[in-house]
This record gives structure tokens, sequence and C-alpha cells, in this order.
């Protein structure tokens, strides 16, 4: 793991992280509120990353909202827009598809639109990722839709350390930002800083060092690629795992400066693979350091159908370590 | 008058509620992947609903939709091998709890998404109009769904194009964890139905013979070309959202209220009362619908998962469009 502050700290759960995070961000700011559904205590949202908010803020400051996904991000972009800093959730990923409008052509392009009139201070938080076997509808991973978006700015943390600091960062910018939590993450445990930090976005960390291969990785899937790197160091193969944090904006330079050292590339990537995030980075890095690669790049995503059902279905779409161990053979020529 | 189904009536909730029960046991048992919302407690819309319908009407659920799809005519063979995540499910597993679908049986579909299903069907409905047949649609959802989107647009194009449209509303009093008066505008929604200028009743969805009355004389009407029903169906559900809620966000005595309300002991005493069938029958029915979820698990169990390859297949019709549109850098 890259260097963290010196501070004191604990180790607390990726879900805790990220409640902390919307906590102590309710108690800094009075224009932060959240909205969105069964957020408020006792039931603290659908994957209880609000337990103990509305209970201490009350219920102005943390709105249950019917079911109507547009209209939460058309609301929370109408507060942003007068004067308030709201943290909307959606949910499921999956539902920000009810709310694409809002979402793409609303709050995305209002500034720019509008000739820089407006600023936009507003957070979408969404849980997304498949390994839970919650079928076609509840395990999308679209992360690669969102950064389609221009004027949306993407995060997308792996521990629970990037994730407080990131959603901390995420609320203070004046611009929107998409937050996604993976479902599967929330139960881990990592360390946490007492008191106040922030972790700037575009900023890559390296979660693991190495000379041999290169492999960049978002969310759930660094963990993965951090499994995978273990097993080919078994074999005397050194990866390297770069975490950007938030995919937009990228930290262009972290991968390329890794990739003149390595000369091979892998990108893990959740969401499905046709068109996806990990295209867009090996299309980057092809661009730009042609001349140090020694392979093709390789990428390991979600094969191109819809999330089945079944578990060992699921995992046969889903990527898994062993796709990455290969993928990062494969790019050393050891297949 | 229509004494003589109430016994079928009997039979299929004591199914819907021996179904759910079965699948509440293997799941705790650690046997089922992913989601179970159950809807136990509210066995008499869908029972009361479904036989409203011909076999040939069609039917669109929710995410609590094993009622809706057992009454419509699922196979309960099938439904409880999707749970089961077998190949011999009725989406050869591909869907599991929330998808169960049946289109054989006109059964649009269970739907994860809310209130997805009501433009599904409101299309269905369109459609039977276009084909000039005399087919109907209906369409359940929940309360939380009401303050959805889709519902709205449903049923203004519905009204506007007179559809054969049934609008049958399971209201539990609870999305997921939020009460009715912290998610919806108005305690009465039959107003907003007959806003859009529709005819709009409520029932006590816990008695099966007063859906089935309600939603039986909408269908005549919207086969007979009279356009939509609303139909908001008081009920509750006795466990929590889905599995993993233990359902203690709701009030205990408000629980035991309406578990004294239960929808299916109460058709059984009215039975008994009527005379319509002795205690002895009732319990050779319970025992049959038990044994036959029993049969049931075991051939699920006995069943063989999908191969691995079968993630692979079944995406498009065309066979090699589709293989060309699947091909990826892990094939
Ligand atoms: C578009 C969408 N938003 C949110 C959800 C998450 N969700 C699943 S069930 C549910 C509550 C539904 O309440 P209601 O319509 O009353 O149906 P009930 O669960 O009570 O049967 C919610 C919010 C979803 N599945 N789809
Ligand atoms: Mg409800």
């Amino acid at each position: 793991m890259s260097a963290l502050p010196q501070t004191a700290g604990r180790e607390i759960t990726f879900r805790d992280a990220i409640r902390d995070a919307l906590f102590e961000e309710l108690g800094r700011d009075p224009s932060v509120f959240l909205i969105g559904e069964d957020l408020r205590d006792p039931w603290g949202g659908a994957y209880k990353t609000t337990v103990n908010i509305s209970a201490v803020y009350g219920n102005d400051r943390v709105i249950n909202t019917p079911i109507a996904e547009e209209s939460i991000v058309g609301a929370a972009l109408g507060a942003a827009l007068s004067g308030l800093r709201p943290v909307a959730e959606l949910q499921y990923l999956d539902f920000v598809m009810r709310a694409m409008d809002a979402v793409v052509n609303q709050v995305a392009k209002v500034r720019y639109m509008s000739g820089g009139q407006a600023k936009v201070p507003l957070v979408i938080r969404a849980q997304g990722g498949g390994g839970r076997s919650s079928a076609a509808q509840h395990g999308n991973s679209l992360e690669s839709w969102l950064c389609h978006v221009p004027g949306l700015f993407i995060a997308h943390p792996s521990t629970p350390y990037d994730a407080k600091g990131l959603l901390k960062t995420a609320i203070r910018l004046d611009d929107p930002v998409f937050f996604i939590e993976h479902k599967m993450l929330y139960m881990n445990k990592g360390y946490v800083p007492d008191g106040d930090y922030t972790i700037p976005f575009g900023v890559a960390d390296i979660k693991r060092r190495g000379t041999d291969v290169t492999i960049v990785a978002n969310s759930r899937m660094v963990l993965y690629a951090l499994e995978a790197a273990e097993l080919l160091a078994a074999e005397g193969i050194s990866a390297e795992v770069i975490d950007p944090r938030t995919l937009v904006p990228l930290d262009e330079a972290t991968i390329l400066e890794s990739v003149a050292k390595t000369n091979r590339l892998v990108v893990v990537n959740e969401g499905v693979e046709r068109c996806g995030w990990a295209a867009e980075v090996a299309a980057m890095v092809q661009k730009r350091a042609f001349s140090d690669l020694d392979a093709p790049i390789e990428r390991v995503c979600t094969r191109n159908v819809p999330l089945p059902f079944q578990p060992d279905l699921e995992n046969y779409v889903l990527p898994s370590v062993p796709d990455i161990v290969t993928a990062a053979k494969t790019a050393l020529y050891f297949n | 008058m229509h004494q003589a189904r109430w016994i079928d009536f009997y039979r299929t909730m004591t199914r819907i509620r021996a179904f759910e029960r079965t699948a509440r046991e293997v799941y705790t048992a650690g046997k089922l992947p992913g989601f179970l919302h159950l809807s136990i407690g509210q066995e008499a819309i869908s029972t009361g609903a479904c036989a409203a319908l011909r076999a040939d009407d069609y039917m669109a659920s929710t995410h609590r939709g094993h009622g809706d799809t057992i009454a419509k005519g699922v196979s309960i063979e099938g439904a409880m091998a999707e749970l089961f995540g077998r190949v011999t499910g009725s989406c050869r597993a591909k869907g599991g709890s929330m998808h169960i679908a049946d289109f054989s049986q006109g059964i649009l579909g269970a739907n994860g998404i809310i209130a997805a299903g009501v433009p599904i069907a409101v299309g269905a409905a369109l459609s039977s109009k276009l084909r000039k047949t005399d087919q109907v649609a209906l369409a359940f959802f929940g309360d939380g769904a009401t303050g959805s989107g889709p519902l709205h647009e449903g049923m203004n194009m519905s009204m506007l194009w007179q559809l054969p449209m049934i609008f049958v509303r399971q209201n539990n009093r609870y999305a997921e964890s939020t009460p009715l008066v912290e998610h919806t505008g108005i305690v009465d929604v039959v107003q907003w139905a007959c806003g859009y200028g529709m005819p709009g009743i409520r029932v006590d969805g816990n008695d099966v013979v007063e859906v089935y009355d309600t939603v039986n004389t909408a269908v005549e009407r919207a086969r007979m070309g009279g356009g939509p029903t609303f139909i908001d169906c008081e009920t509750y559900r006795h466990y929590g959202h889905n599995i993993g809620d233990p359902g203690t966000a709701r009030p205990k005595d408000e629980v035991e209220a309406w578990k004294a309300r239960d929808p299916l002991e109460r058709h059984r005493e009215r039975i008994l009362e009527n005379h319509i069938a002795t205690e002895a029958e009732l319990d050779t029915i319970d025992a049959e619908e038990q044994a036959r979820m029993d049969a049931a698990v075991a051939a699920a169990e006995a069943a063989p998962k999908p191969e691995l390859h079968e993630a692979l297949e079944g995406l498009y019709v065309d066979e090699q469009l589709g293989k060309q549109a699947l091909q990826g850098v892990r094939q």
C-alpha cells in the first residue's frame, strides 16, 4: 500500500468509511444534505451507509424520497443550483438508468450550456458491481457509461481509506461527482486515520510496486489485481498494481510512468468489455507510450452478456483472479 | 355464486404460501443464492386478481413476484428450480427469484426494477387492441411504485388509448423501510386514478373474494372496450422487505394486527362457515400443496446446474450475429 498519513487511526469497514465521511461533512457544512430512498434511521440506507445520521442531524438533513430516481437527481440538481450541496443516493447503480436524463442532460451539462454561470456542487452515490447473484438488474458496473459523459467526475474507490478521503473531496468540490461504491467491498476493513483528511481527484495510488508488468484496475478489481500479483510473485513475476481511484479525471502520468518501467500493461475493469473503460486506458497508453510497450495491452473485463443469476455462471462472466494472472502472463509471453 | 371457485382460491393461496415458506426455509439453510422477497400475507391479491384473468391474458409483476407468477400459472417445479439456480428453472437459472417469467402463461415477468412492469403491461394491452383480440393486461405494483413515473405515464397512456388494462396496487404500506405517509402525498391514491379519468376502487386486499370480484368486473369492462381500471388493494407483508431484513422497521403491534387479518386464514374460516368444504378437505389441500413443494425442492436439488457455456448463450435470437456480437478478448 501507498504511504499513509502517520497519524493515529483505526481499522474500519468500507461502509463505515462512507458513513463517517457523510456524517462529518454534514457536521462541517450546514448546506450539505442527503437525499434518496430509505436513508433515514433506523433503516439507514439499503446498504446501511447512512446509519445513525438522521437520528443525529434530523430529517431535514436526510431526506427520504419516493421511488423516483429521475426526480431524486433532478431535485438534487435544483438544490445544488440554489445554494445547497446535496449528496444524492441511488441505491443500486443499476437504477441510474431511471435517472439518466437528469444525470447526463441536466447535471453534467448545465454549467457548460449556461456559459459557465452555474455551479453544481452535487454528489451522486450509488452501489454497483456483481458477485452476489443479484442477476441482470442489480449487479451492473456502469462506470464506463458515466465516464462517457463530459461534465462528470467519477470516483470509484477500492479501500476504506480512499473511500472516505475521496467522498469528502467529492462533497467539497463545486462540480458534480458520480461516486460508485462496490457492493462487495462494504464489509472490507482497512486503516483510516482519525480526524479530517481528503484525497485529491486525479491522483492514482500505486497499491503494489513491481517491475515486470503493470496492472491498472479500479474498485473491487484492485483487490483482485493484488491477489493476482501475489500469485504472480510466487512464480517470480513482479506486478505493479495501480488504482487510479478516480476514473475521471484519470492520472495518466502514473500509469505511463509505470508502463515505461514494465513495458507491459493489463487493464482490469468489471464493466462489460465492449466500449469499456479498459479500452479507453489501453487507447491512451498505446498512443502516449507506444514505444514503451513490449506486448499488446491485455484487457480483463466482464464478458459481453448481462449478468446471469446462477453463481457459477456469474463468476464465469465476471473477471476473476486467474483471468488476471493469465492476462499478465500473456503480456509477458509466458503463455 | 362463484363459491365453487372458493376452493380454487384456497388452493392457490395455499400453494403460494407453501412455496414461499419452503423457499424461506431452504434459503435460511443456505441453499439459495441471490435475493428473496416474500409475499406471504399478500396472497389474496395475486390469487384473486389472476383468477379473474384468462390463460391468454397478460400479467406483469414485481420484485415480490412469486405469488403473482404462481397465481398466473408458472410451473411450481420451474419456479423452485429457478430459485435454486438449476438448468430446469423457468429461466434456465439466468433470472432467479426477481425475474421469474413464463411467456407461455402470459407472464411478462417479475421485475427487479420498480414500476418497470407497468409500461410493459400497457404495451401488451395496446397490442391486444391493435391485434383486435379481447385479451387484457394486468400490472401489479407496490405502494412505493405508485410514486414512480412509469406508473403515471402508463395510467395516462392507457386512458388516452382506452386500453384493456388493469392496474393492481399491492399496497402493503411500506416501500422497503419507508412508510406510506413518507413516500406518497395523499393517502387515498384512488383519487389519482380518478384524476386520470379511470375508475379507481379501493378494496380489502386480504379478502380474496373481494379482490376477485373487483378485478373481474374491471376485466369484463376492459374486454368490452371500456378502458382501464385502477384497484388499490390494502394488505401487509408478514416478513421483512427481503430475506435479509428482520422486519423490525415496522411497529410490532402493527405487524401483529395485520397478521391477525391473515388472508389465508380468513378465507379458510369463510369456507368452513359457509360449509363449502370440511376442515379435513382443506387439510388435505394443505398437505398436497406442501408435498408438491417438497417434491419440487427435491427435484431442483437433483437437477443439474447450467454449464458454463450457457452463460454465453441465449442473448440474441440470431445465432450467427449473436456470436459475433459476443466476441471479446476473453472468449
Ligand atoms: C427503479 C428502482 N428503484 C429502487 C429500487 C429498490 N427497491 C426495491 S423494492 C423497493 C421498495 C418497493 O416498494 P413497493 O413498491 O411498495 O413494493 P413492496 O416491496 O412493498 O412489495 C425499492 C426501493 C428498485 N428495485 N428499482
Ligand atoms: Mg410496498
